[in-house]
């Protein structure tokens, strides 16, 4: 006989997920990896000898960069006797305060800072993030993309987004040629949505700079950094060219933040038996040696792999800390799918969501998830009300507000009609009235007709070999009649002249007026402090549509 | 948004401003006047102060003088005097990190688009020997003037020979 | 789940039609497609000569394809992957040689190098859980021509348009590319077993061996 209980338990969204069993010697485990070091640091001379249990005579490339370049030795010594369960502690203690924090932390070697949050369940862990967040304000990005790589619908998408509240909006391709055109529909779309939206396309690296540099995105995330050497060269990079890159970005004035995250190492092949968590520290710490403001990370497009193993989902929570106990901007993932079951992705985006960080999700998926090109995200379009419902179940902010229809119809058809004015300005392939109106009212890629893919990339190669730049960008659209979406695009390429926004979690009003972590530092030092809700934000979030009022009876 | 903060923002900015125009006289603000976060946001603050490579100032950049042609993209990039600004500030509040970084950027300024791509791909894993990487150390050197970025390509350059990730063959 | 169907339809098809082709003891084959194994035989015989022809597509297998593992993510044996890629290609009138690279199992990798020992400068690249890449030889090893990143949802008749696609390509053609498939649950359902999979073609890396030329023989 076979038990009717487990006939259903079988049937349930959680049991189509696929799990394995722990595999310590190739890395397949989240914490606590046998082979994980024992925190250790000497200092000769102003030189690091020996790094978490290693003589600087057997370091790899990583192990030296981070020796040279990413700790504060001042400290060092004194930080590495302290105990590691005495430094736990201070983190959600609210009388010490994240600057005194961040004395401590900066001066800790990779081994050291995932052994002080390996001290701490994911309540503590959160408490710590609420205090540790770099900008005082948290936000929310959403990925726009589609699986036909229609720009026109992703300028409406964007648009769509933009008045939803997403601070961040990040695109990629299906196919690779496209991405000029997908970069062009997204800062278009964003900035008819609201003006200010930062806008990026995630390619690859050297492509990914090139619409940098000219005027096509304001902003670079996809610069990936790996926690062993083997992995890091299939990355096709070392510390020190990801490092110039990020110099390259900041001298065109570009804001930009590495990647990274647990199980990327493993998923690669070369996890040389440690830790997620330690390998992924490695990484937050390459990032600070290299001088960037902040990382992306939470495990992010490896997810299945943690989320695979038992703690996968403290580790993730545990590897944003450890982001943000470096003084990262800390764009907290949340993104890419892991689970058939809601209750799991719930669970897994509570632990960022209501401590709030720099960017709760760097992904939520604007489209269906059908559309989204990260390979699904754990939030979608179909979430938008759930996501804002749970804002006002817990009063917590989580960056996005409710929307009416007409308003989303609005400035759908708009940032439609502004990227057909566009390509006509630029002379790309027509988009037409029909398209413009599929765009305006779609759900998703299945709303829209198709596209001559082939005549589009030809002439998405010919934009980028004819120097085209957002300068023609601000001309095209402000002849074509968009002066205000002109003025918008001008703003935006004014940002990368005065290089505000280069600085840690900056992101921009609808004023152009930057928020960051330099003039909004996050100063949480227990209930009443930090982050608090203004009255005009809590009836924002407070007033869905739906909600019946007594006055209705 | 936060009415106490904002107020003291504003107190902050009158009297920085009040004091600014006082050392106003001697215009080349430059490194000489150390800047820290109090003037942050240089755009919103002292966009005055904040010029182009080419010249041009934060505060008469206009959409109109773009239409009319008389703003190009060479003129909408950061000059390395505002990025040095930027280190200051970050320094200010104990970014060091993010500072050095500000600073081996505003060497790379001067350095053109493409070659900065192609100095960006030869310092990836097995795209160049020792010798290519010195010469493009020298180059950056002597003819950017780019001391900080020569001296880390020539690090690297070291390392990735212990390492074994210089071009093969 | 429609893919299943569909693989099992290819996979009658293909018996079908090599029984028209050979008449011989079709018993055998249909046994031997019950149990899923490998069904081809491959024989290195020495050191990849870089390609000069311009009618040739160079397909690059990584370390454990059709050795040491025999079937995709998703169980499609590696025989008929290699198979339907090889049918595309020839589909379009162009040749094809194989290669297997051990210096990475990394399906970036091992297409770029494919394609730059490719005649033609386009290569294709199959990892033994399936992803596959089709690039070429002067764009940057992390960007590529098609990108197959989603193994699970590759059927045998994407993998034929892979090949015809690389064929063209190489022809000078600008084909439309293979549409781009997207299912959000394939990684939920996948990735921690693609990270073994992973791990066990790692294993056979050989960082100092060079490119090997295949030779196929299909049984």
């Amino acid at each position: 006989m076979k038990s009717k209980r487990f006939e259903a338990l079988a049937q349930r969204p959680v049991n189509k997920d696929g799990f394995v069993k722990e595999w310590a010697e190739v890395g397949l485990i989240a914490m606590d990896s046998p082979n994980d070091p024992i925190p250790s640091i000497k200092i000769n001379g102003g030189k690091v000898t020996e790094l978490d249990g290693k003589a600087r005579k057997d370091f790899d490339m990583l192990d030296i960069f981070i020796a040279d370049y990413a700790i504060n030795l001042d400290n060092a010594e004194k930080v590495m006797a302290m105990d590691s369960l005495e430094l736990a502690r201070k983190l959600v203690d609210i009388n010490v305060s994240r600057k005194e924090i961040l004395k401590l932390t900066l001066s800790m070697t990779p081994a050291k800072i995932v052994e002080v949050v390996g001290k701490m369940n994911v309540l503590e862990m959160m408490m710590a993030a609420t205090k540790m967040r770099a900008r005082k304000i948290p936000s929310n990005q959403c990925h726009v993309t589609n699986l036909k790589d229609n720009m026109i619908q992703i300028a409406a998408d964007a648009a769509e987004a933009a008045i939803r509240g997403f601070d961040e909006q990040e695109t990629t391709v299906g196919i690779v040629r496209y991405a000029p055109f997908n970069a062009l529909g997204i800062l278009i779309g964003s900035q008819v949505g609201r003006p200010g939206v930062l806008t990026q396309c995630a390619v690859e690296e050297a492509t990914e700079l090139v619409l940098g540099m000219r005027g096509f995105t304001a902003y670079a995330e996809t610069v990936s950094v790996y926690g062993t050497e083997p992995v890091f060269m299939d990355g096709d990079d070392t510390p020190w060219s990801k490092s110039f890159l990020a110099s390259c970005y900041a001298s065109r004035g570009l804001k930009m933040r590495f990647t990274s995250g647990t199980g990327s190492e493993v998923q690669m092949g070369y996890a040389e038996g440690k830790s997620m968590l330690y390998l992924e520290a490695r990484c937050q710490f390459v990032t600070k040696g290299a001088g960037v403001q902040g990382t992306q990370n939470g495990s992010v497009s490896c997810v299945g792999v943690p989320a695979g193993v038992p703690g996968g989902i403290r580790a993730i929570l545990a590897e944003n800390l450890i982001g943000m106990m470096l003084d990262l901007e800390c764009a907290s993932s949340n993104d890419q799918t892991f689970t058939h079951s809601d209750l799991r992705r719930v669970a897994r985006t509570l632990m960022q969501f209501v401590p709030g960080t720099d960017y709760i999700c760097s992904g939520y998926s604007s489209t269906p998830n059908y559309d989204n090109m990260f390979a699904g995200s754990n939030w979608d379009a179909e979430d938008y009300d759930d996501w804002n419902i749970i804002q006002r179940d817990l009063k917590v902010d989580g960056g996005l507000k409710p929307v009416s229809e007409q308003d989303v119809v609005k400035v759908r058809n708009k940032a439609a009609k502004a990227i057909q004015a566009l390509f006509r300005e630029l002379e790309l392939p027509e988009i037409t009235d029909n398209e413009v109106e599929a765009a305006t009212y779609a759900h998703g890629s299945k709303d829209m007709p198709d596209r001559n893919v082939v005549e589009d990339l030809k002439a998405a190669e010919e934009l980028i070999s004819k120097g085209i730049t957002g300068v023609d960008i601000v001309k095209a659209l402000y002849k074509a009649g968009f002066e205000d979406v002109a003025e918008s695009v001008f703003k935006m390429l004014k940002q990368r002249v005065a290089g505000d926004y280069l600085h840690t979690s900056a992101i921009l009003d609808k004023d152009f007026k930057v928020i960051s972590a330099v003039n909004y530092a996050n100063d949480y030092a227990g209930p009443q402090t930090g982050y608090q809700m203004s009255k005009e934000r809590w009836a924002e979030i407070s007033n869905i549509q739906n909600a019946v009022s007594p006055e209705d009876f | 948004m936060d009415q106490e903060k904002l107020l003291k923002q504003l107190i902050e900015e009158v009297m920085k401003n009040m004091s600014k125009e006082s050392i106003a006289a001697d215009d080349t603000c430059k490194a000489s006047q150390k800047i820290d976060a109090s003037s942050y946001p240089l755009g919103e603050k002292i966009p005055d102060q904040l010029k182009s490579p080419t010249g041009k100032v934060l505060s008469e950049m206009t959409l109109e003088k773009l239409i009319k042609g008389e703003l190009g993209p060479n003129d909408m990039r950061i000059s390395p005097e505002t990025l040095e600004m930027q280190a200051q500030v970050a320094e200010s509040i104990s970014r060091d990190a993010f500072a050095r970084n500000l600073r081996r950027a505003s060497e790379l300024i001067k350095v053109p688009d493409d070659r900065l791509l192609e100095i960006y791909n030869a310092l990836r894993p097995y795209r160049s020997t020792k010798k290519e990487l010195y010469d493009i150390a020298d180059e950056l050197e002597n003819k950017y003037g780019c001391k900080i970025n020569s001296s880390f390509i020539r690090e690297s350059a070291d390392v990735y020979e212990i390492r074994g990730r210089l071009k093969k063959d | 789940m429609a893919m299943d169907e569909k693989l099992i339809k290819k996979v009658i098809e293909e018996v079908l039609k090599e029984m028209k082709l050979n008449n011989d003891k079709p018993e055998v084959k249909t046994s031997s497609i019950a149990d899923e194994t490998g069904n081809m035989t491959l024989t290195e015989v020495g050191t990849f000569a870089q390609g000069k022809a311009p009618n040739e597509v160079v397909i690059g297998l990584a370390a454990a394809f059709g050795k040491h593992q025999t079937k995709t993510i998703i169980g499609i044996p590696h025989d008929q992957v290699l198979k339907e890629v090889i049918a595309g290609i020839e589909e379009e009138g162009m040749n094809y040689r194989i290669v297997r690279i051990y210096r990475t199992s990394d399906v970036a990798f091992v297409s770029h190098d494919s394609a730059k020992l490719s005649g033609s400068g386009i290569g294709i690249g199959i990892q033994s859980k399936g992803t596959t890449v089709i690039h070429q030889k002067d764009l940057f090893p992390l960007s590529n021509l098609e990108l197959f990143s989603q193994a699970p949802l590759i059927d045998l008749a994407t993998y034929r348009q892979i090949g015809k696609n690389a064929a063209k390509y190489a022809k000078g053609e600008s084909p439309a590319p293979v549409p781009v498939k997207n299912d959000q649950m394939a990684r939920p359902k996948y990735q921690a077993i693609a990270a073994l999979l992973h791990i066990k073609e790692t294993q056979y890396v050989d960082s100092d061996k060079k490119p090997q030329e295949i030779k196929v023989e299909f049984k």
